[in-house]
């Protein structure tokens, strides 16, 4: 058993229905600080509707989500994501006539809590949030293209984007929905490398949902499977990946250790 | 390295486009203080309902071409400040007091409509939001049709203005300093981190949420500058007719804030003030050659094929388009210092 204290994230009996779908059934699970998460499945699965009702997109229709062991059930998006849970989106979701520097800036002057009403100071002025967003494009390898329209990226460079406009906020847990999702074979290994970078400054602890195990296994430290929305086992990757269960049940048996 | 390279160069290759920018602005502004010189009254009014409806357009062009949100009844601020005014001193005498009372009420009562159309903006989409607005609109109208024995009805209310109020030359020079005044604010405004959080929640609302910024809270502040201004744009026009009547709060005069800043360019704010003054002024000159042709006399049709244009072939208005190619340009000079290099 895990230490409660140790515990960021749980959730209890987690779940939603539209309908008669039960796209998220029952789903209990505690991530732990500092220990890299990944959460696999099918299409299908649930995986990104389970991240939906943790960051507050939506209203689950049972159990609860706790966070830092404070309940954040009733919270709002932008108040989960002040408290320190950033999450990004499976679907490339930037703001795609701004630059990309205006991307992240947004993101970075958001984390920085600047007031609304200041409204007679130019954005220029506040010179720590550019820096920041500097920095933060330099992470993502995206300084060069800092003028560029974000619309006008490729979708890899969109997908780092992205990553970079969670990073901007500090969360304490960060949820990314496929990081990789639709990029090309030579893309992927920066993706990778850049997750790596993001795990070893152990600034933030990872949850990362994904459907192609071998993508992760080497950096993951918990596996999650999750199957028609239920949770079907966790646990360390060996164990997970050799589970006879996640083995039939995931894409009809075998398929999750192909390399793609 | 490079990219503080292409930056410099950027800014190089625009300054002799800039120093003819800033050239023209000031040729502009000379005439603008010259013409109540040289020119009679009927030009003067024109010209001061130029800038007051430019700034009526840019108020607009806040929540149109900054927040993204559709105001079908905007002209419940410019008939709103109009009737203030007259409502005011009809009511209570022609005096600076009575005035200055006008444009406080004018101001609370813009502020009203705004939290109004903020808390339903946030709940029901953007569709809503126009459909509703443009309800609330005839509602005042209506409302300022009924209230006879103060308004008029429909027949308007004719009032007269404290002095200095009531010279021509004066409320020129006005005019012009509310248009500076306001295009300076709102300017500010749009430059501020609010200002680009509005910019945010019109190109992807949802994305906005998700970096955890209360989009209801900054839609709600547009929506106070823009209505607070649109009012007070309302309070110069109603000080310049010295009339109102309900056509100024009828769906047309939404539609004028919604063509000026169209045409000049929506989300780029000085845009509206193009808008404005092209509009009036080809509008004037559609009417001055009714005696060449009567079928000037009908200029919404020369109107109609103007817009068409513009919207075919400057679908970001004359200042959109004038950015657009401002960017080419500097585009261009890049590549071929890059080539140099």
């Amino acid at each position: 058993m895990v230490f409660l204290s140790n515990v960021i994230l749980r959730t209890e009996g987690l779940s939603i229905q539209f309908g008669a779908l039960k796209a998220v059934n029952n789903v209990s699970l505690s991530i732990e600080a500092d220990k890299f998460t990944s959460i696999l499945g099918p299409n299908g699965a649930g995986k990104t509707t389970f991240f939906n009702l943790v960051s507050g997109r939506y209203k689950p229709t049972g159990g609860r989500v706790f966070f830092k062991d404070q309940d954040v059930t009733a919270l709002t998006p932008q108040q989960r994501i002040h408290a320190g849970m950033g999450r990004s989106f499976q679907l490339t979701n930037v703001f795609p006539a701004l630059s990309v520097h205006e991307n992240v800036r947004l993101s970075v002057q958001s984390a920085a809590k600047v007031r609304y009403t200041k409204l007679f100071r130019s954005y220029k002025k506040y010179t720590d949030i550019y820096e920041e967003t500097n920095n933060i494009l330099e992470r993502i390898l995206l300084k060069d293209k800092a003028d560029v329209k974000a619309g006008d990226l490729t979708h890899g460079e969109q997908r780092k984007l992205e990553l970079g406009m969670v990073l901007a906020q500090k969360p304490e847990v960060l949820l990314l929905d496929e990081p990789t999702a639709g990029m090309s074979v030579e893309e992927v290994p920066v993706m990778i490398d850049l997750l790596k970078n993001i795990k070893d400054a152990g600034e933030t602890t990872i949850v990362l949902i994904e459907h192609k195990m071998n993508m992760v296994k080497a950096l993951s430290d918990v596996l999650v499977v999750l199957v028609n929305g239920e949770l079907l086992c966790e646990g360390d990757p060996e164990t997970v990946s050799n589970n006879p269960d996640v083995m039939t049940a995931y894409l009809g048996g075998g398929v999750i250790n192909v390399a793609t | 390295m490079g990219g503080e390279k292409i930056m410099k160069n950027y800014i190089s290759g625009l300054s002799t486009i800039e120093k003819i920018e800033k050239l023209l602005l000031l040729a502009v502004f000379v005439v603008l203080v010259v013409v109540p010189h040289v020119s009679g009254t009927a030009t003067i009014t024109m010209v001061s309902r130029i800038m007051i409806f430019a700034v009526y357009a840019m108020a607009y062009d806040i929540l149109r071409g900054y927040i993204g949100v559709i105001h079908l009844g905007f002209a419940l601020f410019i008939g709103g400040g109009a009737y203030f005014v007259g409502i005011m001193i009809s009511q209570f005498g022609v005096s600076l007091p009575v005035l200055l009372m006008a444009v406080v009420g004018t101001a609370i009562y813009s502020a009203i409509w705004a939290l109004i159309v903020g808390r339903i903006s946030g709940k029901s989409g953007l569709l809503a939001t126009a459909m509703i607005t443009m309800a609330f609109a005839e509602i005042m109208r209506s409302l300022m049709t009924v209230w006879r024995t103060v308004t008029q009805g429909e027949d308007g209310l004719t009032f007269r203005v404290p002095s200095p109020f009531d010279n021509r030359m004066f409320m020129f020079y006005a005019s012009l300093a509310f248009m500076i005044l306001m295009a300076f604010v709102l300017y500010k405004f749009t430059k501020s981190p609010t200002g680009r959080v509005w910019q945010a929640v019109r190109e992807n609302e949802q994305r906005a949420i998700f970096l955890g910024y209360d989009t209801n809270r900054a839609r709600t502040i547009a929506l106070l500058v823009a209505s607070i201004v649109g009012g007070l744009a309302g309070v110069m026009f109603g000080l310049l007719n010295r009339f109102v009547n309900t056509d100024l709060l009828g769906m047309q005069m939404t539609y004028n804030a919604m063509l000026y800043s169209l045409l000049g360019g929506s989300g780029t704010l000085f845009g509206a003030i193009l808008g404005s003054g092209v509009v009036v002024l080809f509008q004037n000159l559609l009417l001055d050659l009714r005696g060449v042709h009567f079928i000037f006399e009908r200029w919404l049709l020369f109107f109609g094929g103007l817009y068409i244009v513009v919207v075919m072939f400057m679908p970001r208005g004359i200042m959109g388009f004038y950015y657009d190619w401002k960017e080419k340009m500097a585009y261009k000079k890049r590549v071929k210092d890059g080539e140099k290099v």
